[in-house]
């Protein structure tokens, strides 16, 4: 087939391979529809692409570090925790793919296929009604259109599949999913699960639910998958297909299908709409190398290019019928955007329990505590409330002090055990704000053509009062269990290293004042579906991806209904 | 080659031989190539007796055994400011005075004895220049990072297992080992 327009059309064109598009990629593929995936950067094959997943500590060269020029001409990634020698190949430079700040954000992006879902932090939680119901209860941004029965289905389609290991804990506001076994916690952990479930009331501290293969199913090993090997070096790739990213699962299963057309290398520029059909026919795309300028055709459309790139694609999206970006009318594309607060943490030590450890692997988690603060009313100065992790374990020690033949045989003694040291770490909500927003700079473009992404997100007076109140709500937890040396610190990072970017293309049931509709399809254009961060309405304190999973594949399946009915 | 050139190049050769001597400390270069410091052959060679002080070869391996030395050069290169790596390289030659002060001799000469004074005097922080304390407290913890992430130690000390398989979260501490 030469190229032509026939060539370059499918039943469904996704864009962005990461944690959201290879469902919708798997989805269509699945039921049989043609499906172009446009990615942005290289393919990443899963274990063949994963360079450093093998590596002893002592063979990189740096042990791990950056190198100083690096960090100083990229200042933004090297915020992140995972930016490290080992998976920096995986990440975004600044120095590649600028864009502006007008208020400090940073943007931490992985642009290959399989994009973030190859570095995740891979925590997993549902949303509830305490969730969904957010923002009607207590006022803010516009009600969801959803609630919790619509996507638990679908929370429990992808979980089967992802493999995501947990306890059922019977939380009402944290629900129980199809969980693989838990991984333990540890004796401090347990106690801690204990004083607090003694001493305060509605507050539960559980096994951390995460996306890894602790037992893995048939579904698994169809997938070519095996058990988590408790290595913890996620960001590299797992040669055992140990936790979901897309690489492992998603893509590989889409592919089989023999329906996919992956192409790589593809920027896209925009979604073209055709006013007289009055719908969106395809997507302009820039290849990455050539510089050319290709046009794609599909009668149904998915954005998943990870959140804030949605935006800018759809921004730019512009057309007689929609001059300000696409299903534009309302102008407020862009605009309510939010994210995490990962600014507080806290930290101490722990006598007790001086007799007993953990051992074996490396955990690929910790504890949690799901949001307990205005959960079934308002209580507090500040609205919503924040989850958090609970981590406790001892590190061995081998004194460094001195030199010469004392300090090596110190080296090479059995280490002692230091005390039990005890750690949480904030999960905010953030209040969506027509403040908080995205725009196109209006003359610097990429290399490729597409205007750079303006970002003007920043924290607001909720924020700091909540971070005032997870330090003391934790004082008050941590001194009741007896840990000593609290220490508390705000690193006033600025908004985006939490990596969890939302909003802008908001969900909601009124077309005046939101852009998608329950099904996530644009309210004025129905065959173009947005179902990455980009859709949230509200954040509340969950790790977000499973959320967009279980999104992506309620809207899919109701894309390839609506497709066969002709009604899109 | 013509018969002529070679007798030139033997000539310009031995010549060079002849005046070595005088000039070898300056000339010698440092074993691996640096893009950022300015180290010697004599630096290196003071770094890696200094590396050696801190973690002797005894009837294990040594912090020169697993190259700590020149893993130290390496990561004030490429992964240290300017301003540390300028600290780093006037520490290392003010540290050179230290002795000098000391023992009359560079560090190079001294005995096993007289290095362990001029170690211990440091550590005991008083009256330390500030950039010799920067240059062997740097040091010291790139060669005990060295020392502990090399193959030696992650395979026959502390075993780094990269597939650990199952977590225990909860075990008795002497059946932790």
């Amino acid at each position: 087939m030469g190229d032509t327009k026939q060539a370059r059309t499918f039943d469904a064109i996704v864009i962005g391979s990461g944690m959201s598009g290879g469902w919708a990629a798997k989805e269509f593929c699945e039921k049989g529809l043609e499906t172009l995936v446009l990615e942005r950067g290289r393919d990443v094959k899963h274990i063949k692409d994963y360079p450093t997943t093998n590596m002893m500590p002592w063979e990189f060269k740096h042990r791990g570090e950056i190198p100083y020029d690096i960090r100083e001409a990229n200042p933004v990634i090297s915020r992140c925790y995972a930016f490290r020698e080992d998976a920096m190949h995986f990440f975004v430079k600044d120095t590649e793919h600028p864009y502006i700040q007008d208020k400090p954000f940073d943007w931490i992006r992985g642009y290959q296929v399989g994009g973030k879902s190859i570095m995740w932090a891979r925590q997993t939680q549902r949303w509830s009604d305490f969730d969904f119901e957010g923002p009607a209860r207590d006022g803010f941004a516009v009600d969801w259109p959803i609630r919790y029965k619509d996507i638990a289905p679908w929370y429990s389609y992808v979980e089967k599949f992802a493999g995501i290991s947990g306890n059922k804990d019977g939380l009402p506001n944290l629900p129980d999913g199809e969980f693989l076994p838990p991984l333990e916690l540890t004796c401090v952990e347990n106690y801690f699960k204990e004083i607090v479930a003694k001493n305060f009331k509605g507050r539960d501290v559980i096994y951390g639910r995460c996306a890894h293969l602790t037992e893995p199913k048939q579904i698994h090993i169809d997938q070519g998958r095996g058990q988590c090997q408790n290595r913890d070096l996620c960001q590299r790739g797992c040669p055992f297909g140990g936790y979901f990213n897309a690489n492992a699962t998603t893509i590989p299963w889409a592919l089989k299908t023999g329906n996919m057309t992956l192409r790589p290398f593809s920027v896209v520029h925009s979604i073209i709409y055709d006013d007289a059909k009055g719908k969106a026919v395809g997507v302009q795309v820039i290849d990455a190398n050539t510089k050319e300028s290709i046009e794609y055709y599909a009668p149904v459309i998915f954005v998943n290019a990870g959140a804030y790139n949605t935006n800018l694609i759809l921004l730019n999206s512009k057309s007689k019928r929609f001059p300000n970006g696409l299903g534009n009318d309302n102008g407020i594309l862009g605009k309510y955007a939010a994210f995490h607060n990962y600014r507080a943490e806290i930290s101490a030590k722990y006598d007790g329990f001086p007799d007993t450890t953990s051992k074996g692997g490396r955990r690929p988690t910790s504890a949690y505590m799901p949001r307990f603060r205005n959960l079934y009313k308002q209580e507090t100065d500040f609205l919503r409330g924040y989850a958090l992790t609970f981590s406790a374990r001892r590190w061995p020690n081998n004194d460094t002090n001195g030199f010469g033949q004392n300090l090596k045989e110190n080296l090479l003694a059995e280490p002692t055990l230091g005390p039990w040291y005890v750690g949480s770490q904030m999960m905010g909500e953030t209040i969506p704000k027509e403040t908080n927003f995205l725009s196109l700079d209006a003359d610097k473009k990429d290399d490729w053509g597409v205007p750079l992404l303006k970002i003007n997100i920043d924290y607001d007076d909720n924020d700091e009062k909540m971070i005032k109140d997870f330090f003391e709500q934790m004082t008050e937890m941590y001194t009741k269990a007896g840990f000593t040396d609290i220490k508390t610190s705000d690193s006033k990072q600025a908004p985006g290293l939490d990596i969890h970017h939302m909003g802008g293309v908001r969900m909601g049931k009124d077309p005046k004042t939101s852009m998608l509709n329950k099904w996530h399809q644009f309210h004025n254009c129905s065959n173009v579906f947005v179902t990455d961060g980009a859709c949230m309405t509200s954040t509340s304190t969950q790790n977000p991806s499973l959320t967009f999973m279980a999104m992506t594949a309620r809207a899919a399946n109701y894309a390839v209904e609506q497709l066969k009915k002709g009604e899109i | 080659m013509n018969r002529r050139s070679t007798l030139k190049t033997l000539l310009i050769i031995s010549t060079g031989a002849a005046l070595l001597p005088s000039c070898l400390p300056d000339e010698k270069k440092s074993s691996i190539s640096l893009k950022n410091i300015k180290i010697n052959g004599k630096d290196e060679e003071l770094l890696s007796d200094l590396s050696e002080t801190i973690i002797p070869k005894t009837n294990t391996p040594g912090a020169k055994d697993v190259s700590a030395h020149l893993f130290t050069l390496m990561m004030i290169d490429y992964c240290y400011a300017p301003a540390d790596q300028d600290k780093f390289v006037k520490g290392l030659k003010e540290f050179e005075d230290f002795s000098k002060k000391k023992f009359d001799k560079s560090f190079l000469r001294c005995f096993a004895s007289e290095r362990a004074e001029i170690l211990k005097s440091i550590e005991s922080k008083k009256d330390i220049p500030e950039n010799v304390a920067f240059f062997y407290n740097t040091t010291k913890r790139l060669v005990l990072q060295a020392f502990t992430k090399s193959k030696y130690y992650l395979t026959k000390v502390q075993v780094y297992e990269l597939v650990p398989g199952k977590f225990y979260g909860c075990v008795p501490v002497k059946k932790a080992s």
